[in-house]
């Protein structure tokens, strides 16, 4: 079931376009890692998802209302943390909760000790904000976004504070929610941390979704990282491109999808040069992103 | 909307600064009313010349020479009279109306006419009422007094010699002595003094200047009139009703201070903390959200001014005693001639509502700027400085009679004039200036809304 459709999202800022053509789709059980670099469109994606910033064209529907014609019941189910876990410093974590709870209808005061619980923070809740870590209030910042049971959980970063520990907690609670249903979006530039357990991936780059894939289907079809053995490499020099990698004298390392790599070593079965193994290894997410964003590496 | 105005009053209710303010606002009613309480330490007195002024310029003078005696008569007269106010403490008035004509005489016979025997005459007379004074037998003047009108009027009948007696009837009656601190001797004595420069101007063809200035005895003479009637001490402000009287002067600022603090703050501060990306999130449309806000800047606004209200009775009743509250408050109608009587907690709801526009303008401004820079700083400073010109330009333009302000707002949101029953100082009329106030909350709301709904929450 689809939860949230972003369809044809463009933003323009002045003459300056943020964003071209976006679009994803998120169905209940997702989990989507959005990522790229600084100032590709992430956030500004996000806001224009939630309503904090307005699109230029394009569509999106969040459980079947346009956010545009039906805001409010478009958002209904919706729980997020943008940029930064912000909250009340002078009220406490249970207070700031306290105030969100007022804003739904139908939510019992007991919801609060759930997400309390969930996040973990059953021992600091009656503390002022102003006292918590940057962990905490990111767990915080979760529990606010659970509060209103969201079928659609949209998390800007919410990894940056974490400890190893509150990253695995995380984890978990995100497989936990998605079993459950939840549709869930993660932007982060911390491929490691989400290639474990996100199952979808869009790539943005420069206000453009370079590529929406299952994760599996961005590791596995098309492109693979091919490991050539070979007698010389200087014999097969003259058949290299630039971003294929001499490794040592014997091996090199390309990266191509199957019809490339099949020509590629038809290439060089006719020169003199001996090929004693071609070994397939699939791309981890970061390699993939990669080679997907031409080369440019994540900040 | 009923949740989202109370977490509004919440989140402000656990700000610090709300409480620093109402803390300096107490401390600042104590001292307040501490001056009140003091108004008397604190006044000026005419400077006067001493004793030893008087006696040196006597030993100047050349005595052979006619004016110089004259002069030297008087200020001997005068040393005498200081010397004496200064023995008898409460008999100031007594000894300036009664002894100083008998001291100036003794003196003249003694040194122009050189008649001792008759100065000497004088003297026992001087004697005579010194020691009434210092055996404080008050009655003895008023019934003198009494027996000197009674003669007037069986020779001359008229209506000032009436209300002489009448006052004088009056005094006897109620046992009120020449005492200063008395305010129905003060107001007596206020009557007898003004009387007769009433019923001059009253009588006459008067230039504006007189005009004005009859009209401050008609004023003077029915609140004197009031006070002998109603035996209350209208006069004194050194109370409670006092400091209540000129609330919205004394603590005006203060007013506008919470006004444009909580203004100022409520929308951008969820800016500039970030928190605005919750508020909007939640199911409610952008101008709920803002009504929320400007709802609860609006309910909070009378609710503080009672809280001042009630700080400054507590504050100024421990200070000045609670007794003054039930002596009303006496506004002159010029145009009518006649007293408006006012009880003090009525005056004081309708001194502040009269100047709500004033509040409500600024809130509103600050309201705007607050929504529109998201900055707080920035729109409590505008707001200030955008007061403190209009002050200026409000009296540029009562000065010059300037017309391009006629639209400008501040010319239109005091209305306090309507509560002193004095016109207009512009000449405009209540409605016009409401129609006026009405067409700028409105365009300003107007953009606030406008703005607010098309804003983009920037990234960081």
């Amino acid at each position: 079931m689809s939860i949230l459709k972003v369809e044809n999202l463009s933003k323009k800022i002045g003459k300056k376009e943020i964003l071209r053509d976006v679009n994803f789709e998120v169905n209940a059980g997702d989990i989507l890692a959005f990522i790229g670099p600084n100032g590709a469109g992430k956030t500004t994606t996000i806001k224009c998802i939630l309503g904090l910033q307005k699109l230029t064209s394009g569509k999106i529907t969040i459980n079947g209302y346009d956010i545009k014609k039906d805001f409010v019941k478009a958002i209904l189910k919706v729980g997020s943390i943008v940029e930064a876990p912000e909250a009340y410093m002078y009220l406490s974590g249970y207070d700031n909760l306290l105030l969100d709870k007022n804003y739904y209808k139908n939510i019992k005061e007991e919801e609060i000790m759930r997400v309390v619980k969930l996040v973990g923070l059953e021992n600091r809740i009656y503390d002022k904000v102003s006292k918590y870590s940057l962990g905490m209030r990111q767990r915080l910042g979760i529990a606010r976004s659970l509060l209103n049971n969201p079928n659609l959980l949209i998390l800007d970063e919410p990894t940056n504070g974490l400890d190893p520990e509150g990253i695995k907690d995380l984890r978990e609670l995100m497989i936990k929610l998605a079993h459950d249903g939840i549709g869930i979006v993660i932007s982060s530039h911390n491929l490691s941390e989400l290639e474990n357990f996100c199952n979808k991936v869009c790539i943005i780059s420069q206000g453009r979704v370079l590529s929406l894939k299952s994760i599996d289907d961005l590791k596995k079809i098309d492109q693979a990282k091919y490991l050539v053995r070979v007698d010389d490499v200087k014999k097969i020099k003259k058949y290299l491109t630039k971003e294929d990698k001499i490794v040592n004298d014997t091996l090199i390392e390309v990266i191509k999808d199957e019809q490339e790599i099949a020509s590629f070593i038809k290439e060089l079965a006719v020169t003199d040069a001996l090929i004693y193994e071609v070994k397939r290894e699939d791309l981890t997410l970061e390699e993939a992103f990669i080679n997907i964003a031409g080369g440019k590496k994540i900040d | 909307m009923t949740n989202l105005i109370k977490s509004e009053m919440k989140k402000i209710f656990h700000k610090k600064s709300f409480y620093i303010v109402t803390i300096i606002f107490v401390l600042y009613a104590i001292l307040t009313n501490v001056i009140y309480k003091s108004i008397d330490d604190f006044s000026i007195n005419d400077p006067e010349v001493t004793i030893e002024e008087l006696e040196k310029e006597n030993s100047r003078l050349d005595l052979n020479v006619k004016e110089n005696l004259d002069k030297y008569v008087t200020n001997l007269s005068n040393i005498e009279i200081k010397k004496m106010e200064d023995t008898y403490k409460n008999g100031e008035y007594l000894i300036n109306k009664y002894v100083f004509p008998l001291v100036y005489q003794a003196n003249l016979l003694e040194y122009m006419e050189k008649d001792l025997e008759e100065s000497n005459i004088v003297r026992t007379k001087i004697d005579e009422y010194l020691n009434k004074i210092k055996d404080n037998d008050w009655k003895y003047f008023a019934s003198m007094r009494m027996s000197e009108l009674k003669n007037i009027s069986n020779e001359d009948k008229d209506e000032k010699t009436d209300i002489y007696i009448k006052l004088t009837e009056y005094r006897i009656k109620n046992n009120i002595p020449y005492d200063e601190d008395n305010y129905l001797n003060n107001a007596l004595i206020d009557v007898e003094n003004n009387l007769s420069e009433y019923y001059n101007l009253k009588n006459k063809k008067t230039s504006k200047e007189e005009q004005e200035r009859l009209d401050y005895l008609k004023e003077e003479m029915l609140v004197n009139k009031y006070i002998l009637e109603h035996q209350k001490d209208i006069k004194n402000n050194e109370s409670l009703k006092g400091v209540l009287s000129n609330f919205a002067s004394e603590f005006g600022l203060f007013i506008l201070i919470y006004v444009i603090m909580l203004s100022g703050s409520i929308v951008s501060e969820e800016y500039n903390k970030g928190t605005i990306k919750n508020l909007l999130t939640k199911p409610f449309k952008r101008r709920t959200i803002l009504t929320s806000k400007l709802l609860t800047v609006l309910i909070l606004m009378p609710i503080i001014i009672l809280i001042m209200v009630l700080i400054e009775i507590i504050v100024g009743g421990l200070i000045l005693g609670f007794d003054s509250l039930n002596i009303p408050i006496l506004i002159y109608n010029s145009s009518t001639s006649l007293l408006e009587v006012y009880n003090v907690f009525k005056y004081l709801i309708l001194s502040l509502i009269s100047n709500i526009p004033i509040y409500l303008v600024l809130g509103i401004i600050c309201f705007m700027l607050s929504t529109i820079t998201a900055s707080t700083s920035a729109a409590i400073t505008i707001t200030f400085l955008f007061y403190l010109m209009s002050n200026v330009i409000s009296n540029l333009a009562l000065v010059y009679n300037l017309k391009i302000f006629k639209y400008f707002v501040a010319l239109h949101w005091d209305f306090s004039y309507l509560l002193e029953s004095t016109p207009n100082p512009y000449h405009f009329t209540p409605s016009f200036s409401l129609i006026i106030i009405g067409i700028y909350l409105i365009v300003i709301l107007a953009l606030t809304y406008i703005f607010f709904d098309k804003k983009d929450v920037k990234n960081i």
